[in-house]
């Protein structure tokens, strides 16, 4: 058995080190290790608790928006102060753009540049693929990059500035937008989906989102587009076989007092990809277990625990904490989301193999994005003028709260405590702390660890394609994972 | 890569940019950068024979927002220009090699341009446990950081983490990070500060760097003066309102909907240098002030320990703060002897002792 060491990654947001256990061309085991750490929920205990809707973001320069609304969420919790009717759609607005312009970064930056790589310069497919998706110098970039900044445009009409926006409040936001505004937003997501259409897809929104089976997803690949050139290398290599998740899937439910009845537009619960079985949040059955981190203490709710560096714990080997769910290990992120919410398109991808896997992380990714898109030119409709944006209401000195998000990859949650108006407690779980976390104490590998265990490395160890592709179809944010 | 004998107008030839796309992109630049109507053609000149001179990026402890800021830059094309500058070296996050492969490619840079090139760097080194917070490629970021700073021409540092340490750096620091310039002191370095820095400032520098192969005129913290000269107060849209007492006093209020002066609300814009609200943020659209959200001063050491961002600048402090900005800046523009709380004070006096009803509608 020999033991090789994949990382520094590129294109992952932030550090990562992958350590694989090969025997005979195969993995028997991984680990994954974070090696970056600043310790945020330690600089936050202290102060004034409004300072960390500034402080909190900036966890993360691709995701800080949320980021910011998780923290505005625990304060909602344990002050009562909720946003108007307005408020939440121009949170939607701006967090719906945050998360699109994830995955197409996702999509076009990291993920598909690896296609491009010699490896695979015996394809039929290679020559097309790497002009088109080839890191930086793709045509795809030229594409992508500026429909992406237009779609962030809408950040600035809603939120300032962008990342570390601070517009977000418990309330709703600082910005009440005028009519002008709102014909700017229709006019930039008129623009978005354009390029989603023309390039991306290459066909409507509506199309897209219509999908349920299988064979709709062939007949998408028969046809012209960014997506349709995925489903046919996806097929090609067998990625609906690759990248096996753990079996339970997780959502904290996405854009609230957006959805139907004023509740979420993507429903909370888990589900068990192995029997079908759906379940409730319950959010008092998470826990996070430090037994292999680089920090102190012992396995505990989040409310409760700490993070405290312990650099010579002994076996520990990554900056995460493990959460477990029930005591079990869960996979985040748009397709877990999907599952979640009963698309029919994701059922459909799991179905076979009773499992999550490299292609339906994509394929689900994208169609969320269609969805999203179609969801945010509802909300600028719905947006009401004259109608306040930001409720106030007076705020406690004393409480806890918990703050739930669904970030474009996955779950995220801070669990905050205050008394005397500040901060005492702060503790957060990012969606990659989920999908890459380390062992627990019962030895139980986290999902992107299980989902290594039996790739076929061969000769190439550490380089890999295969691997590459697993890691990345989780889309890693590495400093949110430790943060 | 022939070794730095290939000029930039080459490289950008070589890549499909057109050559009236190259002439538009240094008439841009050149005015994006306040320099005089015959620095386009300087700039054309000296991108078609000088040697292209290489830039490295890399990142450190952080929260890669400077990248993506920069990858946003409201032009596309001088976006694209710039990263095919930047990209044919190295980038972490963007670039195509991985994992040991890019290590190398970072060595062989280092050799090849030695003392040639330019080493960007987001973030900052942690000092506590020997660097152990951070760790690049199985070393310490620190010591990468060291080692490719020997051989760079001059550091940009990127970002109020490169530049002063930023939020991972607020109390307890617990740590240790630390801005580039108390770990490297032997190179000239640049700062562009800012949570992250405005997308053209970064590409304004990155552009004003590779094509004169100088440095910019820095302040005497460090900053090049071209961005940051001048106070998001000085040339903001809200600052009528300040000068007729015209306050917000709760979010989404009457006044926060007439947009009046978000100072009782935290804002940092009186002692914050910075282009926001000349430049602005996301193509130009907006900044924080205009999303109703006061200034928290991000392109400003230490910001991040400074009492609470909605507590108001007041009081005597007021004076120290502003003169000593403005002393350490080197940028004293003669209109600000005057404290911002004595400044709010007077123009509030004035429109009292003017006895003219508040306009209502």
């Amino acid at each position: 058995m020999s033991r090789v060491v994949v990382g520094p990654f590129n294109r992952v947001e932030g550090d990562l080190e992958v350590h694989l256990d090969v025997e005979e061309g195969i993995v028997v085991a991984a680990e994954v290790a974070v090696p970056l750490y600043r310790g945020f929920e330690q600089i936050l205990v202290g102060r004034p608790f409004e300072d960390a809707l500034v402080l909190a973001p900036r966890i993360c320069g691709i995701c800080s928006v949320s980021q910011s609304l998780a923290v505005a969420r625990a304060i909602s919790a344990f002050s009562g102060v909720v946003p108007t009717d307005n408020g939440h759609r121009a949170t939607a607005l701006a967090h719906a753009a945050e998360n699109v312009a994830d995955h197409l970064t996702h999509f076009y930056l990291f993920f598909m540049p690896d296609f491009a790589r010699a490896s695979y310069a015996g394809e039929a497919w290679h020559a097309a693929i790497a002009d088109r998706f080839a890191a930086v110098k793709g045509r795809a970039a030229r594409d992508v990059l500026p429909a992406r900044a237009r779609l962030l445009e809408t950040m600035g009409l809603i939120a300032g500035k962008w990342p570390h926006s601070l517009a977000f409040r418990a309330g709703g936001t600082t910005r009440a937008l005028d009519l002008g505004e709102i014909m700017r937003l229709r006019a930039i997501l008129a623009d978005v989906r354009a390029f989603a259409e023309e390039v991306l897809f290459g066909r409507r929104l509506e199309a897209i989102v219509a999908l349920e089976t299988l064979g709709d997803l062939d007949a998408v690949a028969a046809g012209p587009g960014d997506f349709a050139a995925f489903l046919r290398l996806s097929a090609a290599l067998g990625l609906h076989e690759l990248g096996r998740g753990p079996g339970l899937v997780m959502s904290f439910g996405a854009y609230p007092g957006v959805g139907p009845g004023g509740g979420d537009v993507f429903a909370r619960g888990t589900l068990d990809t192995g029997t079908g079985a759906r379940a409730p949040l319950a959010i008092d059955r998470i826990v996070e277990d430090p037994a292999r981190s680089w920090l102190a203490g012992e396995a505990g709710p989040p409310a409760r625990a700490t993070s405290e560096p312990d650099i010579e714990r002994e076996g520990a080997y990554s900056w995460a904490k493990a959460p477990r769910y029930g005591g079990r290990t869960v996979e985040v992120g748009a397709l877990a989301r999907q599952l979640v919410d009963g698309s029919a398109l994701a059922s459909a991808l799991v179905a076979p193999s009773g499992a999550t896997h490299v292609a339906g992380r994509v394929v689900m990714r994208l169609v969320e994005t269609a969805r999203v898109l179609l969801a945010m030119e509802g909300w600028v409709d719905a947006l009401e003028r004259g109608a306040p944006f930001c409720a106030e209401g007076a705020m406690p000195t004393d409480g806890s709260g918990v703050g739930l998000v669904e970030a474009a990859r996955g779950s995220l949650g801070h669990w905050m405590t205050v008394r005397g108006g500040r901060i005492t407690r702060y503790q957060i779980i990012a969606p990659t702390t989920w999908n890459f976390s380390p062992r627990d104490a019962a030895g139980r590998p986290g999902p992107l660890e299980g989902a290594l265990e039996g790739i076929a490395v061969g000769a190439e160890g550490a380089r890999s394609v295969a691997v590459q592709h697993v890691v990345r179809s989780f889309d890693p944010c590495m400093v949110c994972t430790a943060h | 890569m022939s070794a730095g004998m290939e000029t930039f107008y080459e490289v950008i030839r070589r890549q499909g940019i057109t050559r009236r796309s190259f002439t538009k992109f240094c008439s841009l630049t050149a005015a994006s950068l306040g320099l005089g109507a015959g620095a386009a053609t300087e700039m054309a000149q000296a991108l078609e024979t000088k040697p292209r001179i290489p830039v490295i990026w890399m990142h450190g402890l952080e929260c890669t927002c400077c990248s993506e800021s920069f990858i946003r830059s409201a032009h596309p094309l001088v976006k694209d220009v710039v990263l095919s500058m930047i990209s044919l070296d190295y980038d972490d996050t963007i670039m195509a090699a991985a994992g040991h492969q890019a290590d190398a490619i970072l060595q062989e840079t280092r050799q090849k341009y030695k003392g040639q090139y330019i080493l960007a760097v987001e973030g900052n080194p942690p000092l506590n446990e020997d660097g152990m917070f951070c760790i690049d490629g199985g070393r310490p970021f620190v010591e990468k950081l060291k080692e490719m700073a020997e051989d760079a021409m001059a550091i940009i540092a990127w970002g109020a983490c490169a530049s002063w340490g930023c939020v991972q750096a607020a109390k307890p620091n617990p740590t240790q990070a630390t801005p580039i310039d108390k770990v490297i002191k032997n190179k000239p370095i640049i700062k562009v500060p800012g949570c992250p820095p405005i997308a053209e400032v970064m590409t304004g520098v990155v552009t004003f760097v590779t094509t004169f192969g100088r440095l910019p005129d820095l302040d005497r913290q460090g900053r090049p003066k071209m961005f940051y000269s001048q106070r998001i107060h000085d040339k903001c849209y809200r600052r009528p309102h300040f000068d007729a007492g015209q306050f917000v006093e709760e979010w989404d209020d009457e006044g926060a909907r007439k947009g009046y002066c978000l100072y009782k609300m935290g804002c940092k814009g009186p002692t914050t240098y910075n282009a926001c609200s000349t430049v602005r943020w996301n193509g130009g659209v907006s900044f924080p002030i205009q999303s109703g959200h006061g200034c928290i001063g991000c392109s400003e050491d230490n910001f991040w320990d400074k009492g609470s961002f909605y507590d108001r600048l007041t009081g005597i402090n007021q004076f120290g703060i502003e003169a000593n900005a403005d002393k350490v800046g080197g940028t004293v523009a003669g209109v600000v002897a005057a404290g911002v709380a004595a400044h709010a004070a007077v123009t509030a006096i004035k429109r009292v002792a003017s006895k003219k009803p508040e306009q209502v509608g």
